[in-house]
């Protein structure tokens, strides 16, 4: 019987990993009120397949995650925060 | 003639300062004036402000009293991520109190005033993490959109109670931001071109507006808190004499200090902030009626 359990689930899960999407942490100076990060958070909401967005002022990060499929590329980001009023350094890219 | 007549007369000098500072309200953390600080592109931001400025201690013998309640409503738009533009429009509720051939009256009026539009560029920035210094300058057009010809049982209405000025009046100046996460430093040079309107002819105004912004709590949250500002802005305003009918009246214009404390609780969506502008120094001209306070309390928001 758990033969027949353990089967299906090793198959969602494998699925799941599948349709993983993908975490980018950028580095953004300038920003240094929460007033300002709204501006942020809406042009990266623009964006199809973001699916959340993590704004920490403390650190001058801003982390996404989007789903399977959907890139971020760094000259996208460039003019991205250059449109917000902030200056985008660099970005490093997990899988989720 | 006699500012308390009941035609066309001088503005008293502090009647200026609010028209002027409310052009230069729109965002960021300064309470009396403006910032560097940047408007999205395409994102728009809106403020409104109530202002309550009153005058008095007049040394003639008027004895006026003049009380103005306004709501101030200004939008910001981001052209670019460098330009940004601003509209400002008040409702001008406004009362002067004084003795006119030995009886005391009361000359009311009310009514949206004069539509302020202006441009600023952010000529200057250098970000790093956490902080940012900018420089802004920027530049505008006042336009005569308020009814500046009211009338009441007694006549037509001093300019004083005028909600709109009836001319086209230009300013321009520079706005510097500093901001860290623990502070902000805002400082501001402008000048005021006014223009005549009917034979009067305000006098120009300059200013050098000064504001820090320390953060004196901040909520638990990670990612993107909340803050609670103490704020404290300093106004230097110095006002040209007005003119009618191209003399200039010598109980007019002057130089004025304000200090202004003030606190500003800040989020992701919007701003509440309120502070008290109190003169501390006020030369003048003649018998140019002074200012009590101006007591300015409103909210912005970001959509």
């Amino acid at each position: 019987m758990k033969r027949y359990l353990i089967v299906p689930l090793l198959l969602l899960w494998s699925l799941a990993a599948l349709a993983a999407g993908t975490q980018y942490v950028m580095r953004v100076d300038g920003l240094a009120c929460p007033y300002c990060a709204y501006g942020i958070e809406k042009k990266l909401k623009q964006i199809e397949g973001v699916e959340n967005i993590d704004v920490d002022l403390d650190k001058g990060l801003v982390t996404v995650n989007v789903r399977e499929g959907v890139e971020l590329t760094e000259p996208q980001m460039d003019q991205l925060f250059k449109d917000a009023g902030f200056t985008y350094r660099s970005m490093t890219k997990h899988t989720l | 003639m006699n500012r308390t007549s009941p035609g066309r007369t001088i503005i008293p000098a502090i009647m200026l300062i609010p028209v002027l500072v409310w052009t230069s309200q729109a965002i960021g953390a300064p309470i009396t004036f403006n910032t560097a600080l940047p408007v999205a592109k395409g994102e728009f931001v809106a403020r409104e402000q109530l202002v309550v400025n009153r005058s008095g201690d007049d040394p003639s013998s008027a004895d006026r009293d003049r009380t103005e309640v306004a709501a101030v409503t200004a939008l910001g738009y981001g052209l670019t991520g460098q330009w940004a533009l601003f509209s400002v429009l008040p409702y001008r509720d406004i009362d002067l109190d004084l003795t006119s051939t030995g009886q005391r009256v009361t000359r009311s009026n009310n009514g949206f005033g004069d539509l302020s539009l202006f441009a600023r560029y952010t000529a200057y920035q250098h970000d790093q993490p956490g902080r940012t210094v900018r420089v802004a300058p920027f530049a505008g057009v006042k336009a005569p959109t308020g009814k500046d010809d009211a009338r009441d049982s007694l006549g037509i209405l001093p300019a004083s109670v005028q909600v709109g000025s009836g001319s086209w009046d230009y300013f321009g100046g520079v706005v510097l931001t500093y901001q860290t996460l623990q502070y902000q430093f805002d400082g501001q040079l402008s000048y005021r071109v006014n223009n005549e309107a009917k034979g009067f002819e305000a006098g120009d105004v300059a200013r050098l507006d000064g504001s820090y912004q320390h953060r004196l709590w901040r909520s638990g949250a990670q990612g993107v808190p909340d803050y609670l500002y103490g704020v404290i802005e300093v106004n230097l305003i110095h006002q040209d004499r007005n003119r009618l009918n191209g003399s200039e009246d010598p109980n007019s214009g002057g130089t004025q200090v304000f200090l202004t404390p003030g606190i500003q609780y800040v989020t992701k969506r919007w701003i509440l902030e309120g502070a008290v502008q109190v003169p501390i120094v006020q030369n003048l001209n003649g018998t140019a009626l002074e200012n009590d306070y101006i007591v300015r309390a409103g909210v912005r928001f970001n959509f």
